[in-house]
């Protein structure tokens, strides 16, 4: 690769990096927010990076060298220096993807081919005889993650879920034959380890595919609670459209 | 084609048949491209619609995004390395003896905060700088697992078993010191393509030209490698039901390899792959160790870099000797610990 290809993909990937994590929120479709920083610091390097090599090498026709790095070409390393590795043109894919093609946030079509990621069991070493999960307050409908209200439906043997009225957000995932769930993908590094989460919806006629809603509803007991036949499932009364919020993979009511 | 045999008086018929010719040698090219085009483009961008390409492509691009960071600061502390800090430090720190240098270098593995792409650049440098290879392996596998962030992130993802932390730090140790020993009585010389950077013998440059040249030639060289392996891990991610590893969860003897070589195919940063392993319920906890064991030794996207920085032959040999390591020392020690 010359070297005003490489000052060239240095730009573009810095760019391209500062594009997604400074300008936009688009990095929160690929990674945790708490890379932001390391990021943006990235971004702003390889810029440097470039200008640096574009002053010294010169942009965007290369200044001919004139210290001693050509006499090595001839040594016969798998590449030679002066025009720097083959396989850097790899590179361009991601640098270019980012700045302006960059793919949506993982969505049904992952959440339907996983099974749920089964809620934790509670500890009971950490709880000394009380609950761990608090009643809910009585007041209204009761906003809740996906998390919570799975671990619930599944785990507590004291059915707090009972006679409360709860509002979930995800998106829609349809499951074959008219029935969907609601559910969200939460990641703890990168999109590549995205797990499940999905509470299945009874009573309301499913929306498109991927389509971000609200449902408002009640528990719908499945299963015998505390042991691994109890799934979470919601009577809806209401289902709402809503937009895509800003980091999908944050599980928020 | 042949028109013009019979239109030898005539000059501007044969004029323009040439023209004619000429243009259907020209066009015919442009036609068939053009139409192909035309054909294959909506099929193109209804392919980049497709909801597995449409996963697939965010699976790599997060894996790329996600690496580079820490493929950054890993060739900057190797830039630093190859241009700032003299040899004789090394040979100084670490035992002159290869056999004593392995486990401090081992042990030195927790300084480096990042996940596994960083500590390739790194070990590479390390190599350049004289330290012994076996040593510089043994930092190599180590760095990723056991530094500080890693335990802390293991620490968070089991609160129930707190034995996985230790289990984990003693296991990865384990590993890296074992494999480091094993390069030194069965490793050979040949196989490892000693990385040359482009600095180090440029007479009229400044350090800080070294440092920039070094750093530009690293991180564009490994950066391409690491695209090879996401590309890899985010075929085997969309690719892959998870599903299809219930089947093993049954059998101890089956499932530790079975998460051994998940691990190698999900290519999770280390920094995440606790929260994975616990998301694997039904597994054993010792299965569950082997999967955070493996992963920051072995994976896709590790074989890549390290072939790209000392040559397939090594990767090939080094990664599978690795793995086999690294699940026996994790069955060991699960047995042991938990």
């Amino acid at each position: 690769m010359k070297r005003n290809v490489q000052v060239l993909l240095l730009l573009f990937l810095g760019v391209g990096l500062l594009h997604i994590s400074l300008l936009t929120d688009l990095y929160l479709r690929y990674v945790r927010p708490g890379l932001r920083p390391a990021l943006i610091a990235s971004g702003v390097l390889l810029i440097v990076l470039g200008a640096v090599s574009a002053a010294r090498d010169g942009f965007p026709f290369n200044r001919p060298r004139t210290d001693g790095h050509d006499h090595h070409d001839g040594h016969g390393h798998g590449h030679d220096h002066a025009g720097g590795p083959k396989v850097a043109w790899l590179l361009y894919v991601p640098a270019l993807t980012i700045l302006f093609l960059a793919p949506p946030a993982l969505g049904s079509y992952t959440a339907a081919r996983d099974e749920a990621a089964a809620p934790k069991a509670p500890s009971s070493s950490s709880s000394s005889g009380e609950s761990l999960f608090p009643a809910l307050p009585d007041t209204g409908v009761v906003p809740m993650s996906l998390n919570d209200f799975s671990a619930r439906a599944v785990w507590d043997t004291d059915r707090t879920l009972k006679g409360h009225t709860v509002r979930l957000t995800g998106f829609v995932t349809p499951s074959g034959h008219g029935t969907w769930y609601v559910s969200r993908l939460v990641i703890s590094c990168c999109a590549a380890d995205a797990q499940v989460r999905k509470v299945r919806v009874h009573g309301a006629p499913a929306p498109p595919a991927d389509a971000w809603v609200t449902v408002t509803g009640t528990w719908h007991p499945t299963g015998k609670v505390g042991t691994d036949d109890a799934s979470p499932a919601l009577d809806a009364t209401a289902v709402r459209r809503v937009p895509e919020p800003k980091d999908p993979y944050h599980d928020l009511g | 084609m042949h028109g013009d045999v019979e239109a030898e008086g005539a000059g501007g018929l044969r004029t323009a048949a040439r023209v004619g010719t000429l243009a259907l040698i020209a066009g015919l090219p442009v036609v068939v491209l053009g139409g192909l085009a035309l054909w294959l483009g909506p099929r193109i961008t209804e392919g980049l619609d497709h909801r597995a390409v449409a996963a697939w492509r965010t699976v790599f691009t997060a894996i790329v995004i996600q690496g580079v960071p820490f493929l950054l600061l890993g060739t900057v502390v190797s830039a630093i390395i190859s241009a700032f800090v003299p040899a004789w430090v090394f040979t100084r720190v670490l035992p002159r003896n290869p056999a004593l240098a392995v486990p401090v270098a081992g042990a030195a593995g927790a300084v480096l905060p990042g996940c596994e792409c960083a500590s390739v650049p790194v070990a590479g440098s390390l190599m350049r700088r004289g330290v012994a290879p076996a040593a510089a392996l043994a930092f190599l596998l180590s760095a990723p697992a056991i530094n500080p962030i890693v335990l802390v992130a293991t620490y968070v993802a089991f609160p129930d078993t707190p034995w996985m932390v230790a289990a984990r730090l003693i296991a990865s140790l384990l590993t890296s010191v074992a494999m480091g020993w094993l390069w030194i009585r069965a490793g050979r010389e040949e196989w490892l393509r000693l990385p040359k950077g482009p600095t180090g013998h440029t007479p009229g440059a400044s350090r800080a030209e070294e440092f920039r040249v070094s750093l530009q030639h690293d991180f564009l060289h490994a950066g391409g490698f690491l695209v090879v392996g996401a590309a890899a891990a985010a075929t085997f991610n969309v690719a892959v039901p998870h599903s299809v590893l219930r089947l093993f969860s049954d059998s101890l003897w089956l499932s530790l390899p079975m998460l051994g070589l998940l691990a190698v195919v999900l290519a999770v940063c280390s920094e995440a792959d606790a929260f994975v392993a616990a998301s694997l319920t039904g597994f054993s906890p010792t299965a569950r160790l082997a999967f955070m064991v493996v992963g920051p030794m072995v994976d896709l996207k590790l074989i890549a870099l390290q072939s790209g920085t000392f040559g397939r032959a090594f990767a090939v040999r080094f990664s599978s000797a690795t793995w086999v390591m690294a699940v026996l020392c994790s069955g060991l020690v699960g047995w042991w610990l938990l």
